[in-house]
């Protein structure tokens, strides 16, 4: 898949996978803290009237072991008057601990009196008003007996069936309900006005174990054991609740949705922004290798990361252009240095054949012929040679001999050409013994000479002089000529560079000093020229002595 | 018909002499610049082949400078042969270009073509009478049968009828005619005048006497 190659869209499909993980954490996170809170407050509320219901429902105080009597010093408060008491009646309930109290096995008998006791509940109205049967949200209330009878249900009670003790497995939902546990220690206490449960007080929250609420369809319910073995359940309807967290559940998908594709697109930005040079530098590379090596890259900014990589290609860019343009003119030359004796050959047969010929005029035909193929061959040399030297594939014949000795050889070689000219040879030549190819560097101390006398003026001079300072050799080769004009001293060293742009003679195609430079630096040496025109020209070349 | 040859690769220029006085023209050598410039400018010649690279002064200079006062056709001889020296060289005043290596037949061909273009010729026939000339070819046809004329004769012809209508002087014939190493002996013109008059009919060529000849 050419999609998940690409970086923009890899970085895109995990920046989007990143987002989405974070904006449904956060999305859940707080759709789960609201939903808690809403059930939190429907909790409470369902636990503060579960206490209230779990002290409504109360027995008759227990009498003395003689029917009748009364075991307490106080007679227990009316009937009348529990609804009054019974909401605020906790704190002294609790506190009332001096209270004179049967012994132990009055209470135990008390306590049995009590359970046995038949059940009476009576709503009183402030209670009533909790269970508000018009509301739709209104609470509801069923309590059950130990013997599975039903003590009391409010109008809006919901599923009747369910609260059945004998059909245990109607909705799967009376499963949970254990058998009765045994109570042990909550027991009514007499508070000194009435028996409360210690673990229900009358105006708050149980403190016992009730069963832990749940939510049954659209209602949210509890349950709760009083000790004796009643169970209170205490519902409400939650639709609304519900329905609001579901409005809140989509708002939370909603705007995370949005932010989503906010971020999404900015990614796609950001993505797009930072990818954009890379694409820059790839289309300007494609055009660069169909062959238009004078394209750059744009570098907008240098500071960064891809300015910099940028840079580095732009100058591999500048060299490969310049190394294409300099291998590019060299073939030209090249080239051009080959077409005029090329010509001489066409032009020399096709005279010559187009008629009968004497011997005499035939040998002159193949002679010419000759000499243009000589030119050729010493062209076709040179240009090897430099290759050579350029692909660092010449080897040289390294051999310890005197230098001195080599320069009069050479001298001895270009004296004929010196008389022809009438130009007079200085030399000053002390022994001097290096290492090196005696053959290439005589070629080059050749070729100094001749260019010394061939540029020379009519009766002038060339002084030669070989000295060896700081471990160098050091050869200089001075003309009284018509020196080099200073804008082409820089070129003097170039390829086919001549000094007079229409001089064609045989075998001079201005390749001769850089043939010799070349060679001079393969023995790690070093060639310069200094020229003053109308004067003379002064070449230097200074060759280690030892490698 | 009299060509100037500048061109300093000394075999080259003696092949080149050779095979165009081989093809019946007079020709002149200059092997530099400055000889070059000073032959172009003292003789009409009726075409030049001038090579660009040259010692002392190059042909591009040689050509400004001889179009300040002659007209003469020039054929540039180059090695370089990248576009933008071509349209130097024709925007400099150079009539056509021929890169070396070339061969000579193309270089005969493009010099004939400039000579002719020079006289407002536009074919290679020219046909007086019963005399057809086919310039390409160097051939003559008298009654449409073709002539035995030697080069000399067939420039004689070609020259005269090129300037058809016109009094060509003894002089110009003799610069037209033969090189600058030719002594111009006045009886041989005459002589190839009335070869020419054999062969072609004596009405041919007119004599205007003092003057010149001339073809009608």
């Amino acid at each position: 898949m050419k999609i998940f190659k690409s970086i923009k869209w890899r970085l895109q499909i995990w920046y989007g996978l990143i987002l989405v993980v974070v904006l449904a954490g956060f999305g859940f996170t707080a759709y789960q803290l609201e939903r808690n809170r809403q059930f939190r407050r429907i909790d409470d509320e369902l636990q503060r009237r579960v206490g209230i219901l779990a002290n409504v429902l109360r027995r008759p105080p227990p009498r003395g072991p003689n029917e009748g009597e009364q075991i307490f010093d106080r007679p227990p408060p009316r009937r009348d008057s529990e609804s009054e008491t019974q909401p605020e009646s906790s704190d002294s309930g609790q506190n009332n601990s001096r209270a004179p109290f049967p012994t132990k096995a009055v209470q135990d008998a008390l306590q049995r009196q009590l359970h046995r006791a038949p059940v009476q509940f009576h709503l009183p109205p402030e209670a009533a008003g909790l269970f508000n049967a018009g509301a739709t949200n209104a609470f509801y209330y069923v309590i059950m007996g130990r013997d599975e009878n039903e003590i009391a249900r409010s109008t809006n009670a919901p599923f009747d069936e369910i609260y059945s003790y004998k059909s245990g497995s109607v909705a799967g939902k009376l499963n949970r309900f254990a058998p009765f546990p045994q109570w042990k220690d909550d027991r009514q206490k007499y508070n000194g006005e009435q028996f409360v449960y210690e673990n229900f007080p009358a105006n708050g929250i149980p403190v016992g174990q009730p069963f832990p609420p749940y939510k049954r369809g659209t209602f949210r319910e509890i349950e709760i054991d009083t000790p004796p073995g009643e169970r209170i359940l205490v519902g409400q309807n939650i639709i609304s609740e519900l329905t609001e967290l579901r409005l809140i559940g989509l708002q939370l998908a909603g705007v995370g949705g949005i932010v989503l594709f906010i971020g999404l697109a900015g990614g796609w930005w950001l993505v797009s922004r930072a990818i954009k040079p890379v694409n820059e530098i790839s289309a300007t590379a494609v055009k660069i290798s169909a062959g238009d090596l004078s394209q750059r890259i744009n570098v907008a900014e240098a500071e960064s990361e891809l300015g910099q990589l940028a840079a580095v290609l732009n100058s591999t860019f500048a060299r490969l252009e310049t190394a294409f343009a300099q291998q590019k003119q060299f073939a030209a030359d090249a080239a051009h240095e080959l077409r005029t004796p090329v010509t001489v050959i066409l032009t020399q047969t096709q005279t010559a054949l187009n008629r009968e010929r004497d011997a005499a005029s035939y040998k002159q035909t193949v002679e010419a012929c000759q000499r243009a193929a000589q030119r050729m061959r010493k062209l076709i040399e040179a240009l090897l040679a430099l290759t050579r030297f350029d692909a660092g594939q010449e080897t040289l014949n390294r051999q310890p001999f005197d230098f001195s000795k080599m320069v009069s050889e050479c001298a001895e070689l270009v004296q004929p050409l010196a008389e022809d000219r009438g130009v007079k040879l200085i030399f000053e030549l002390p022994p001097l013994e290096i290492t090196g190819d005696s053959e290439r560097l005589a070629q080059v101390v050749t070729n100094l000479l001749t260019n010394a006398i061939q540029y020379n003026k009519p009766a002038g001079e060339v002084r030669v002089k070989l000295e060896s300072q700081n471990g160098l050799a050091v050869l200089t080769v001075v003309d009284t000529g018509q020196g080099i004009a200073p804008e082409n001293l820089p070129r003097v060293f170039g390829r086919f560079f001549r000094a007079d742009a229409s001089r064609t003679g045989a075998g001079n195609a201005g390749l001769g000093l850089a043939i010799s430079k070349a060679i001079v630096e393969a023995h790690g040496g070093a060639m310069e020229v200094a020229s003053e025109e109308k004067s003379g020209t002064t070449f230097t070349v200074r060759l280690p002595t030892g490698t | 018909m009299r060509i100037l040859i500048v061109e300093d690769e000394p075999d080259l220029l003696a092949s080149l002499a050779q095979a165009l006085r081989e093809e019946g023209y007079a020709v002149d050598t200059a092997d530099n610049g400055a000889d070059g410039l000073f032959n172009a400018e003292g003789t009409d010649y009726d075409a030049i082949v001038l090579d660009v690279m040259l010692p002392g002064i190059d042909g591009w200079e040689i050509l400004k400078r001889l179009r300040k006062t002659k007209k003469t056709p020039v054929l540039m001889l180059t090695a370089r042969d990248q576009t933008r020296d071509r349209v130097k060289g024709l925007d400099t005043g150079a009539d056509d270009y021929v890169v070396k290596p070339f061969d000579l037949e193309e270089l005969f061909a493009r010099l004939r073509a400039i000579i002719r273009r020079s006289t407002n010729k536009t074919t290679n026939v020219i046909e007086i009478g019963d005399v057809k000339i086919d310039t390409a070819a160097r051939n003559v046809y008298f009654k449409n049968k073709a002539v035995e004329i030697t080069a000399r004769e067939y420039s004689l012809v070609e020259f005269l009828a090129l300037h058809r209508g016109e009094l060509v002087t003894r002089t110009q014939l003799y610069e037209h005619l033969f090189d600058e190493n030719e002594s111009s002996l006045s009886n041989l013109l005459d002589v190839h005048v009335s070869n020419v008059r054999k062969k072609l009919g004596a009405e041919f060529i007119a004599t205007r006497r003092g003057h010149g000849y001339c073809i009608e």
